[in-house]
């Protein structure tokens, strides 16, 4: 009796404490998330799903047979590859942060200057481009033919004569489709449960939306607004001291098109321009997605930032300086956060990530001789 | 004693310049010397793929007068070729390039198709380009040859220069130097055989696309990789019916037109002795198989050229038609002339990168 009494005065008073600290009201500007928006012209079906999960995993989709979409999307790195820059394709390395397929379904544009409208049209760029899978749609097309799973699948899925290589696109983007997380606590406090967050993660999410002011950019349910800045997150370092880095960005500075003298004098990645050709685009880049951050250090299109406490750090002192820095947008202001500040906004940030999404990865068929008369 | 001192004079100077020039089918062709090295370079040099596993001399190996030694030819990591490698023995003398004829502009663009072909070289050459950059040798050598600095358009002209050395030399068809074995090969070859009817001028051959009827390789289409490479080169080259093809259809695949199915270009005949296996699939490994075959009147083709008959040919003029066939080959290419054997390869980081141009 007397023990009952006790816990329902703990009970009371952890109750009341809640009620003191925070008033509980959710910040309009941010939404839990949702399920993923799913194309008219892709919809989702299980074997659609099955099929773009074995391609996702299956070197079949690379110039060497040996890059799959996996090799720079580790599941267990995040479904990133946890370093600056993301590996490259053999004899290469990449120029940029392998950006997490974890709720990748959410964005209209994808890469970090938005080069790509839809993630199918992503995993085309992926699969061909130099420094990543180096393959070519011929080729690729014709090795599907030569899996005999594949031939079945496609027809199945598709109701393809032979497998078409941009089915196989549409199948990982519907795989992808389903690698998401909307059951974070953040998620969980937006939709009522008051306990979701720890008192430090509410003045986190204060700071978040009020003194901070990230809700400028991160917010809605995804914590991004899709648009492009230029934050002044300095130039990867690695140009300066790797041979291969060297020559991947004069290739991305070529391969892009630029002007001459841009060739010639250029030193950091100009993001946006490189699709606008604008002046007053050079150094933007997407405003990333917070969500599943805790798995997908470094961070920034050029993981120049190790930690998120380096990246509220980085905002708090104003952002950087890089060879754009005239086109640095005027949000980022010093923040004049205290360290404990600091604190209670890493551990709010911390709470967009859930439980590691891993999976069990699929067994890859191989190609077979072809019989006559298939078809 | 005068007199014989100068005699003695002029034997040396003569011997010694039939040393050093060697005996060619027709004059050199003239190139930029140092373009031509730098061309040698490149040729050996595995980072001209994209994953940095093959070069030019992969398959055209010097030792084999710049062939590979296999039936089928090797290809691009994941692919398998579907082809033998052609000799690059005189290449600069050729008209059209490729069992298939399909290229007949220049050896630039030979380069180029090598160099980018998926199932090849696999290579996009912008990145060529910077990996050039990024070497402090070819640096060097891009401006001895004139260049201002790499680019891959100059690598193309470089490989093309150095292709164009690529000469026989010393053969005894050149020199003279026949055994009369070679000699009653060489009657036949030109009047029983009729074999000059298509292996005919210097380089013994026309490189015009017959059908002789040569038998398809069964490993071409039992192979996933060999097979899917085959597909991805009709595919692009809008072949019908790719799929179901089981035959290397040939010159077909430039002019679409029936009767050119299954006619490969003629090859040369120099440098035979080192270029087994024989045919534009290999399929025949010694040159005894090769002349039986035309004997026998060549394959079975209905497109087979009516001008091959059997030729009734008795053991002694097999033999000496082989004696005259190996005749035709010269010197070993594999010399500081064609090789580059310095282990030079890499790449140097450019120091103080922000402050100088790219």
């Amino acid at each position: 009796m007397a023990l009952r009494t006790l816990i329902t005065a703990v009970a009371a008073s952890s109750l009341a404490v809640g009620a003191w600290a925070q008033s509980n009201d959710r910040p309009e500007m941010l939404e839990a998330l949702g399920p993923p928006p799913i194309p008219a012209d892709n919809p989702m079906t299980d074997a659609k799903v099955e099929l773009g999960k074995k391609l996702f995993f299956d070197p079949i989709l690379s110039g060497n047979y040996g890059m799959p979409c996996s090799a720079c999307h580790l599941p267990d790195a995040g479904w990133a590859v946890q370093d600056k820059i993301s590996f490259g394709y053999p004899g290469t390395t990449h120029w940029r942060n392998s950006q997490t397929i974890v709720n990748s379904a959410y964005y209209s544009k994808l890469f970090w200057a938005g080069a790509s409208g839809s993630l199918e049209h992503q995993a085309r760029s992926a699969a061909r481009g130099g420094v990543a899978g180096n393959g070519e749609d011929d080729m690729m097309e014709a090795r599907l033919a030569f899996v005999p799973e594949y031939r079945e699948a496609f027809k199945e899925v598709f109701g393809d004569d032979w497998p078409l290589v941009r089915h196989a696109y549409m199948a990982v983007a519907a795989f992808q489709r389903t690698i998401v997380q909307t059951d974070t606590p953040f998620d969980e406090y937006m939709r009522g449960d008051d306990d979701a967050l720890t008192e430090q993660q509410k003045d986190g999410l204060d700071l978040f939306v009020g003194k901070a002011n990230c809700v400028a950019c991160h917010t809605g349910p995804l914590l991004s607004n899709e648009a492009y800045y230029n934050i002044g997150v300095p130039p990867y370092d690695g140009w300066e001291t790797d041979e291969l880095a060297q020559i991947t960005f004069r290739f991305e500075l070529l391969a892009k098109g630029v002007t001459e003298d841009m060739y010639r004098t250029t030193k950091d990645d100009p993001g946006l321009y490189f699709r606008t050709k604008q002046k007053s685009d050079k150094g933007k880049f997407r405003v990333p997605s917070l969500r599943y951050t805790a798995y997908t250090y470094p961070y920034m299109h050029n993981g120049m930032l190790e930690t998120l406490r380096d990246v509220v750090e980085f905002y708090n002192a104003g952002g950087g300086e890089n060879e754009f820095s005239e086109n640095k947008s005027d949000l980022i202001q010093p923040l004049g956060l205290e360290d404990g500040e600091v604190d209670a906004l890493v551990a709010f940030l911390e709470s967009l990530s859930g439980e590691e999404l891993l999976i069990e990865e699929p067994e890859i068929p191989f190609m077979e001789p072809l019989p006559v008369a298939q078809n | 004693m005068i007199l014989r001192t100068v005699l003695m004079g002029a034997l040396l100077a003569s011997s010694s310049a039939i040393a050093q020039e060697a005996v060619t089918p027709e004059p050199p062709i003239e190139v930029n010397a140092a373009r031509a090295e730098l061309g040698k370079r490149l040729f050996y040099d595995t980072r001209l793929s994209g994953d940095t596993s093959l070069s030019c001399a992969s398959c055209h190996q010097p030792e084999l007068a710049f062939t590979d030694g296999e039936a089928l030819s090797s290809a691009y990591s994941g692919n398998g070729h579907f082809r033998n490698a052609p000799t690059l023995a005189n290449v600069g003398f050729r008209d059209a390039w490729l069992h298939d004829g399909r290229l007949g502009t220049n050896l630039n663009d030979v380069a180029r198709e090598m160099i980018t072909e998926t199932y090849l070289m696999n290579m996009d050459m912008r990145i060529m380009q910077e990996r050039l950059k990024q070497d402090p040798v070819y640096v060097e050598m891009f401006a001895a040859a004139g260049m201002s600095e790499p680019s891959n358009g100059g690598a193309r002209n470089a490989l093309m220069d150095f292709m164009k050395t690529i000469q026989s030399s010393n053969a005894p068809i050149d020199t003279g130097d026949l055994s009369s074995a070679a000699e009653r090969g060489q009657v036949i070859f030109e009047g029983k055989g009729g074999c000059v009817a298509c292996h005919s001028g210097v380089r013994f051959t026309d490189d015009q696309p017959y059908n002789t009827g040569v038998p398809t390789n069964p490993d071409i289409w039992s192979d996933p990789e060999r097979h899917s490479t085959f597909v991805t080169y009709a595919k692009f080259m809008g072949v019908p019916n790719y799929m179901n093809l089981r035959e290397d259809i040939g010159a077909y695949i430039r002019t679409h037109e029936e009767d050119t199915r299954r006619t490969f270009l003629t090859p040369t005949l120099r440098e035979l002795t080192y270029t087994a296996p024989y045919m534009h699939n290999g399929v025949f490994e010694t040159l005894e198989e090769v002349v039986d075959f035309y004997d026998a009147g060549g394959g079975s083709d209905p497109l087979k050229d009516p001008r091959l008959e059997p030729l009734d040919l008795v053991p002694s003029e097999k033999a000496d038609l082989i004696a005259f066939l190996e005749a035709l080959s010269g010197d070993s290419f594999d010399t500081d002339a064609y090789v580059w054997s310095a282990d030079d390869y890499g790449y140097t980081l450019i120091e103080d990168w922000r402050n100088v141009n790219n």
